[in-house]
């Protein structure tokens, strides 16, 4: 299935880690009782995707990068006391929280309230099945793996819904019921926005984008910067990060649905975010960054180390805009979800179909993509700013200074005394 | 067919603890699903019975109780007790402690409104960036303030008939230096912020405040200001020789949380420009007069007023030819200011109402005494 | 699909499905009822896998947990509290009696029919998926009137949803005045 990237069939080659796994998984199916295989290679994709790639990505980067980047963000130095540069942070903070005490409040559900972390955790450790590293390293390169990925990503939903039930506190509730109603928002525009992408690649496995992204020399990014776009906002609000995280922060004063939860049951909620972060970044690394081909090095280097530095460049993109902007509030974010993206999701399908209808049809050559490319581009920015124009937005109507007046005299009424700039 | 679904309002409480209220302040929010009904505030948190306790004390003694009172302008509150005693006993400034009492609590103005601004953007949800930022002008103020009084926060400066120490060599090149940055500064800031999509859509129209409820409501400082109303006491009342000085007077348009935000900003600016002036102009001679340890003013009363960073800080003092005044009063520009917050908050939601409390600027300590 | 990793997974679905279903009829808490129902529904999505409809077990994820799931648990959620307890009910002995002839009806049935059945997997090495294309000509060929039946009526629904919460407010603005 997959084009022959890397001619090597050694097991010691380590630009391609698929070769080593199935080896070993062959060398051990004469050993092992039937079926126990099976099992051996669950194992060893989960140690290779979850444990060798995301546990440290989370540590190091969601952990540890994030907070260096915010600091300098706000120009200030990030944690620079444990270990060199302050690199054993994470490490620090990871004990720290085992060694809490994790307080249960008596009246609340204890069953729900000590399943909700595991159950949290579950869904990201399976969302890195279907990620393809390299040409021969996806555990499993099912056919509908993007609608795997969409599917899963409902699942932390329901059990953030059960963190915030367990406390039996309406605060958590709110918290609870607040961030539900907006990720089942926003999973309707980053559909549709996903929806472009596959009428053009016509294959709903990620294996499958990454080889369209590959034999055609361009990555989708280009091919449609507003379903990028989309995506963006989208996966930001189901992963509840600012400026759309009213679930946790100031939810009603307190930390909505994780309120009662301390130690490392919160440490689980709190890496768990990052790690769905990581899966995002992941994805659209896949997805729209063109995976772990990179115009041709990836015969040199290995493709899964350009996968993982495409899918930190994406996560350091959440970083920063954690850092930069103030937070909405909920009927803001409603609105913005149902009025803005969703009609910008369906205008971009109908313009993505015209596309793909007329490179079908007319049987036209694989290079007028990159024409399809510029207008994609063009369009984007112009329907963009048309239709934010179109719902009210006029930044020529706000003032940006106060007005100046040189006397103390009580009122005075805003036509009379124009002062300062515009 | 909507009264089939039935709900039920439910009390809220934002505060004591809370990370946004500025102190421990407390309001009694009733919240029909998301907006407000109604709002009750609950003060007292931090009282500390300082007007009680001043009547013990003499009048120098006094001075660093007012450091404590709104703690975050220490000076501005020093100037305006030193005033009233001035008023009372009858005490004339050397023209060159009025000059360095300008210069000073100018400083203040800015270094408070730094504080304001930063906290106010952090309450809508900016993760501490705005208030980084803000911090580092504000470190280069507390830093001059330091070198001159001994004290970062409650500087205790003033003194009864002038300043407490004259300002050192250093004082004059490094406050050129700051003043030389900070105009770049406040565009770098403003830049950020004045057209950012979601800092508008949190503040504009957020916790408006007509002229009308203003003037009616004694408010002062910023809030009346962004109201439209055009009251600062350094025109109107002036005091320390700020009619020398030249400057304007910010208005906002129609008294919502980010005309506060303008008018703040453009203070500032306005605040530099009268430093530039007074150092320009800084006269020689002594610093203060020489006062009586024990002073004892003749019988009666005094008020004198500032305009403090968060509005009118005025103090009233009555004195009964003893060393310590009878009866000391502080007219505390957020309790005040805080009176229209049941009309701000109405109608809004929680999150509406955070921004709103924001935007008053209060400190507890003065709202509490 | 064949093999001993299908066998294992089949019997696992199964149980896993079984007890959940299970813990529905029998739980107390309604929470912990629907709770149980998303792992039924999620049981149900490894079954669709088995069966190589991949397509149709994603699509039974998002729509079933991911929708309806959450739809009942606002449901729930709206409830007062007394209304939550899934407890005794005085039709107990007419339900059983009426599971147990249902129960009979369709065992009946599954031992009377002839299966089409092969006595081993036929050796082909890639089996025929159905794929998410065949779906889509599917029903936009053979099945596009209930494709389009089912978009009228939803949109139906939606247009009523909207409806039922306006407050009385925005009923009275749109009434002809």
């Amino acid at each position: 299935m997959a084009p022959p990237v890397l001619v090597t069939d050694h097991w010691y080659d380590f630009r391609d880690l698929g070769n080593l796994s199935s080896r070993l998984l062959e060398s051990l199916a004469d050993v092992l009782p039937q079926g126990a295989v099976y099992v051996l290679a669950a194992v060893i994709g989960f140690v290779a995707s979850f444990v060798i790639f995301v546990l440290p990505s989370q540590l190091f980067v969601g952990v540890y990068g994030e907070r260096k980047l915010i600091a300098r963000v706000q120009s200030r130095y990030g944690p620079n006391r444990v270990g060199p540069f302050g690199l054993l942070q994470p490490i620090a903070d990871t004990i720290k929280l085992m060694q809490k005490e994790a307080l249960t409040p008596k009246s609340a559900d204890r069953a729900l309230m000590y399943a909700a972390p595991a159950l949290f955790v579950a869904p990201c450790v399976l969302l890195f099945a279907v990620i393809p590293f390299g040409p021969n390293m996806v555990f499993a390169d099912t056919s509908v793996s993007l609608l795997f990925y969409v599917a899963i990503s409902a699942l932390p939903v329901i059990s953030a819904f059960i963190a915030g039930w367990s406390h039996n506190n309406k605060y958590s509730v709110f918290g609870s019921v607040r961030m539900v109603a907006m990720a089942i928002s926003y999973e309707v525009p980053l559909v549709l926005g996903l929806l472009g992408i596959v009428l053009f690649t016509g294959t709903l496995s990620l294996q499958g984008i990454t080889i369209w992204q590959k034999e055609l020399d361009i990555w989708l990014v280009v091919l449609q910067p507003i379903a990028l776009a989309i995506f963006f906002i989208g996966v930001s609000a189901e992963l509840n990060r600012t400026p759309t995280d009213i679930a946790e922060a100031e939810s009603e004063i307190v930390a909505g649905y994780l309120t009662e939860y301390s130690g490392m049951k919160w440490g689980l909620f709190y890496g768990m975010d990052i790690g769905y972060a990581l899966a995002a970044s992941a994805f659209a690394a896949t997805v729209f960054l063109g995976g772990w081909t990179l115009f041709g090095l990836e015969r040199w280097v290995p493709p899964w180390i350009i996968f993982i530095g495409k899918t930190h460049l994406f996560y350091a993109l959440f970083i920063w805009t954690r850092g930069t902007l103030p937070r909405l509030r909920i009927d803001q974010l409603m609105g913005f979800a149902w009025k803005f993206m969703l009609p910008l999701a369906l205008v971009n399908l109908v313009m993505v179909a015209t596309e793909r209808m007329f490179w079908v049809e007319q049987a036209a050559d694989d290079s007028v993509v990159y024409v399809f490319a510029l207008v994609n581009i063009v369009a984007a920015g112009a329907l963009v700013y048309a239709w934010s124009r179109i719902l009210g937005y006029r930044p020529e109507d706000y003032p940006t200074k106060a007005r100046l007046v040189e006397t103390a005299g009580g009122y005075v009424p805003i036509e009379s005394a124009k002062g300062g700039a515009q | 067919m909507s009264g089939i679904v039935r709900s039920e309002p439910f009390t809220l409480n934002i505060g004591p603890q809370h990370p946004s209220t500025h102190g421990v302040f407390r309001v009694k929010v009733t919240v029909d699903g998301e907006k407000i009904v109604d709002a009750e505030m609950v003060m007292g948190y931090l009282h500390r019975a300082m007007e009680k306790l001043a009547e013990e004390r003499t009048y120098t003694q006094n001075i660093p109780f007012t450091d404590r009172a709104d703690y975050l302008s220490s000076m501005s509150n020093n100037l305006g007790y030193v005033l009233a005693v001035e008023k009372l006993a009858g005490i004339q400034v050397p023209p060159r402690g009025n000059a360095i009492r300008v210069i000073m609590a100018e400083l203040q103005r800015i270094a408070n409104h730094c504080m304001a601004a930063g906290t106010f953007i952090n309450d809508t949800g900016a993760w501490q960036t705005p208030v980084m930022w803000t911090f580092r002008e504000r470190e280069k103020i507390i830093d001059l303030f330091e070198m001159t009084s001994g004290a970062r926060l409650t500087c205790n400066y003033m003194r009864i008939g002038g300043v407490a120490f004259d300002l050192p060599r250093e004082f004059e090149p490094r406050a050129r230096q700051l003043l030389e940055g900070l105009p770049g500064f406040f565009d770098e800031f403003e830049g950020l912020l004045v057209q950012n999509e979601i800092f508008l859509a949190r503040t504009r129209g957020v916790g408006v405040v007509p002229p009308e409820t203003a003037i009616n409501a004694s408010l002062s400082g910023p809030m009346l200001r962004a109201s439209g109303v055009a009251w600062d006491i350094r025109k109107a009342d002036p005091y320390c020789g700020y009619e020398n000085y030249d400057f304007q007077i910010p208005l906002g348009y129609q008294g919502d949380s980010f005309d506060r935000f303008l008018v703040r900003i453009e203070e500032m600016r306005q605040s530099a420009r009268i430093i530039g002036q007074a150092l320009d102009g800084l006269p020689g001679g002594p610093h203060s007069t020489q006062v009586p340890l024990a002073l004892r003013p003749p019988a009666g009363d005094a008020y004198a007023r500032v305009e403090g960073p968060k509005g009118e800080l005025g103090y009233y003092i009555v004195s009964d030819e003893g060393p310590s005044p009878y009866r000391f009063h502080i007219r505390a520009p957020s309790f005040i200011n805080l009176s229209v917050l049941k009309e701000m908050v109405v109608g809004g939601t929680v999150a509406d109402a955070v921004v709103s409390l924001g935007s008053i600027d209060i400190v507890i300590g003065e709202v509490d005494r | 699909m064949e093999g001993v990793g299908a066998a294992v997974a089949f019997w696992t679905l199964a149980g896993v499905t079984l007890f959940a279903a299970a813990g529905i009829m029998f739980s107390r808490n309604l929470l912990h009822a629907v709770l149980l129902l998303i792992l039924t529904f999620i049981g149900i999505a490894g079954f669709f896998v088995l069966l190589s409809a991949e397509f149709l077990a994603m699509a039974q994820v998002i729509i079933y947990v991911g929708a309806i799931a959450v739809l009942v648990l606002f449901a729930v959620l709206l409830t007062p509290r007394a209304g939550r307890d899934n407890g005794e009910s005085k039709m107990l002995l007419p339900a059983v009696l009426l599971a147990v002839c249902l129960g009979a009806v369709v065992l009946f049935v599954i031992t009377d029919t002839s299966w089409n059945t092969v006595p081993s997997a036929p050796a082909v090495e890639h089996e025929p998926k159905v794929a998410a294309s065949d779906l889509g000509e599917a029903l936009l060929s053979t099945w596009i009137l209930p494709f389009e039946l089912a978009s009228v009526l939803l949109t139906a629904a939606l247009v009523g949803a909207i409806l039922l919460v306006r407050s009385p407010e925005e009923e009275a603005e749109d009434m002809p005045s």
